[in-house]
């Protein structure tokens, strides 16, 4: 975190300079600059990224590369900030793109990399880089969620198996509370990081799916999410999870409980393990498998993706094409992933060499079952964001709270239409 | 009086010297304060684009965002209790730094220090005295045998905004009862005597003497706390930011989050232009209280 901040103040500093500078020498040669703001998935990204910068201008002389690299929660509202001030920067790696599309700010994907790229991306994930059949990013890496458990607590409370329905889920929880009085059986973070992810995977267990594309529409308040938020909140009821759902997040707060061996269930995704072993649950004895699913319904794995786009405004496509086809060089791009920490990679042939991965190459088998969140929607961002919201206090009255974010996405809806 | 006796200048000539002010007031009060007003009849697109005139839709819009009622009444609850409390608590509190006792530095330094900490720092540390899992709250609840189990006070919707209220008023405190110190201060030690020699007993001295006296003071003190605790940010954001759901939001809390959450910024300045006239409304109170006081000094 201080790494970041030093290093935004850092560049804040040099562009301040550079204004001086510019100002006190008027005619010099001219450089290009790159903007780039990058999302950052780990701490490792501002030193993956200096060194990226620094191969590129050194084979492309004439090109310069400004690196401002962000964390996940402000890097939304960052980007939003420079394109309102208009200072639009070239290149940003984040986990939104239809808006921004549908706006017109972006250059197609084949204008943003090379064509033998391109192809080599895998193509369900270019699938959800689009905005009305047009690709307007390049997939940048996935990641595929799963449900983990503490084998110590589990077993140890006389669970013989792993929970395949709500109903064995149930059992569990209470079977562990009963053994373990101190340790929270299930961990349910309903806080503003991501509360979606909450939202979508229990849904989607019973077979809820968010967005209609045939009728266009936003499909929230129905019984589908409705049995998956009271099966929840019986959990909650029944005094099954930590106390305060509402306000939990998932990295600091569930995550950070399992890794002391406090929760003995969680949702957690393919980079939980690369987590724990860094923020002191490397002794954690963790197992993960299939969301327990409703009675009767298919199990399922919520998939997520995020982007590179390049933007129109500075009108520098072809300094952006080579630096996104450099990034996509495998080594550039082994590294960049190995930076990112433990995702699935974007590219065909990144995904081979990922198959033999004992933690990710699982995941990589369980996409067939993944559903998406709607990124091809241009109002999925407003929306994402009113289900976060009222989750944080759904389980007072899970009705009502699916009322509310049903309206508020059909609101969004219509705007950005 | 002095000034018939100065040559009046033209007013041009003093524009060098007020430049500075004039480009101050301007580029930072006027210029963002009309922008905001343009940006309410905007139509303002999902990535902060601007789309064109939207009349009064953004207000129409906010009228019927259902979660703008329960926000505008926790905001007065907010504005009332807040201010209401510091002032009550205020008054004896300036009364005792008043005295003269031993220690009477001491009291002084411990209020006005949570003063000169910043209010993210302030919120901050309640919010981790207030942790369920690590904080001190949860142990000595716990220690005291008044709960069982850990809580979250913050977590809960029916906890947490009383939380945010203390806090409020553990923040507004120095301010205030250092103003209603500065008004105590102003009253002349005749006065109190002179009542002392009619035999005044020690209530009756404050209410018809000391409190009529410090009645400007008080005034002050009210309407510039009543603009902060209104415009109170950074107390909502860092301890719940506004949560769970929209429990314990105030007007401006609310405003931020229509703009970066639900990503609708014209609809967010149209809120922000009432928050905008409800202050207005404050400071033209301050303007004319500061004039009441000036004629009562003259």
């Amino acid at each position: 975190m201080k790494k970041f901040r030093t290093r935004i103040a850092a560049v804040a500093a040099m562009s301040f300079a550079a204004t001086f500078a510019v100002a006190a020498l008027p005619s010099q040669a001219e450089d290009v600059t790159l903007k780039l703001v990058m999302a950052a998935y780990t701490d490792d990204m501002v030193d993956y990224y200096d060194g990226l910068a620094q191969d590129f201008e050194n084979a492309n002389p004439g090109i310069k590369v400004e690196v401002d690299v962000v964390a996940w929660p402000e890097i939304g509202q960052k980007v939003k900030t420079l394109i309102a001030s208009g200072q639009t920067p070239d290149i940003v790696n984040n986990d939104e793109f239809a808006g921004e599309a549908a706006a017109g700010l972006l250059y197609r994907a084949d204008q943003i990399v090379s064509a033998a790229v391109l192809k080599d991306i895998i193509p369900a994930f270019l699938d959800n880089s689009k905005y009305k059949g047009t690709a307007y990013a390049v997939p940048d890496l996935a990641s595929a969620r799963a449900f983990f458990w503490n084998k110590q607590l589990i077993s140890g409370a006389g669970v013989k198996a792993a929970p395949k329905t709500w109903d064995d889920m149930l059992a569990a929880a209470k079977a562990v509370k009963k053994k373990y009085p101190s340790v929270y059986p299930y961990c349910l973070p309903l806080g503003p990081e991501e509360a979606q992810m909450i939202f979508t995977t229990w849904g989607g267990g019973n077979g809820g799916r968010l967005f209609n594309e045939k009728t266009n529409k936003y499909t929230l308040n129905n019984k589908e999410f409705k049995g998956a938020l009271d099966f929840l909140k019986t959990l909650v009821d029944q005094k099954l999870t930590q106390p305060n759902p509402g306000k939990t997040n998932r990295t600091d707060g569930c995550w950070a409980l399992f890794a002391k061996g406090k929760v003995a269930m969680v949702d957690g995704g393919v980079f939980l393990p690369d987590w724990l072993s860094k923020n002191g649950g490397e002794n954690i004895d963790w197992a993960a498998g299939a969301f327990p699913a409703a009675k009767g319904k298919t199990d399922i794995t919520v998939g997520v993706q995020d982007y590179f786009k390049g933007y129109k405004a500075g009108g520098k496509q072809k300094e952006i094409q080579k630096f996104l086809t450099f990034i996509f060089e495998p080594t550039n791009y082994q590294g960049f992933l190995k930076a990112a920490g433990g995702f699935i990679p974007a590219t065909k042939s990144a995904g081979k060499l990922a198959e033999e991965d004992p933690i990710i190459g699982p995941y990589i088998k369980l996409l067939p079952k993944a559903i998406f969140y709607p990124g091809t929607v241009g109002s999925w961002q407003a929306c994402k964001a009113s289900i976060v919201t009222y989750m944080g206090n759904a389980m007072s009255n899970t009705g009502k709270a699916l009322q509310q974010i049903q309206a508020k996405c059909d609101a969004a809806h219509k705007k950005v239409k | 009086m002095v000034a018939a006796t100065v040559k009046k200048e033209p007013a041009r000539k003093a524009l060098p010297w007020l430049s500075g002010t004039i480009f101050l007031i301007v580029g930072f009060v006027l210029w963002p304060t009309l922008e905001l007003f343009l940006m309410s009849f905007r139509t303002i697109d999902i990535s902060g684009l601007i789309e064109g005139w939207a009349g009064l839709e953004n207000y129409r819009m906010l009228a019927a965002n259902f979660d703008l009622p329960p926000v505008l009444r926790r905001t007065i609850i907010w504005l009332v209790v807040v201010v209401g409390m510091t002032l009550a608590i205020s008054l004896p509190l300036a009364q005792l730094m008043n005295a003269k006792f031993r220690g009477q530095k001491f009291l002084r330094y411990s209020i006005i220090i949570p003063w000169a900490a910043s209010l993210v720092i302030t919120a901050t540390s309640f919010k981790w005295i207030l942790d369920p899992y690590y904080g001190m709250m949860n142990l000595i609840l716990k220690d005291l045998g008044i709960i069982k189990e850990d809580v979250d006070l913050l977590g809960n919707p029916s906890t947490s905004f009383i939380m945010l209220l203390i806090v409020a008023i553990f923040v507004s405190l120095p301010f205030t009862s250092y103003v209603l110190l500065a008004g105590l201060q102003s009253i002349p030690g005749e006065v109190l005597e002179a009542a002392k020699v009619d035999g005044a007993g020690g209530w009756k001295t404050y209410w018809t003497i000391i409190f009529p006296l410090l009645r400007p003071a008080f005034l002050v003190a009210a309407v510039i706390n009543a603009v902060y605790v209104f415009n109170s940010f950074p107390i909502i954001w860092v301890m719940t930011t506004g949560g769970p759901g929209y429990e314990t939001d105030t007007t401006t809390t609310f405003a931020y989050k229509i703009a970066f959450r639900d990503q609708d910024i014209g609809q967010s300045a149209s809120l922000a232009v009432g928050n905008f006239l409800v202050i207005f409304i404050f400071i033209m109170l301050f303007l004319k209280l500061s004039k009441w006081r000036e004629a009562d000094q003259t």
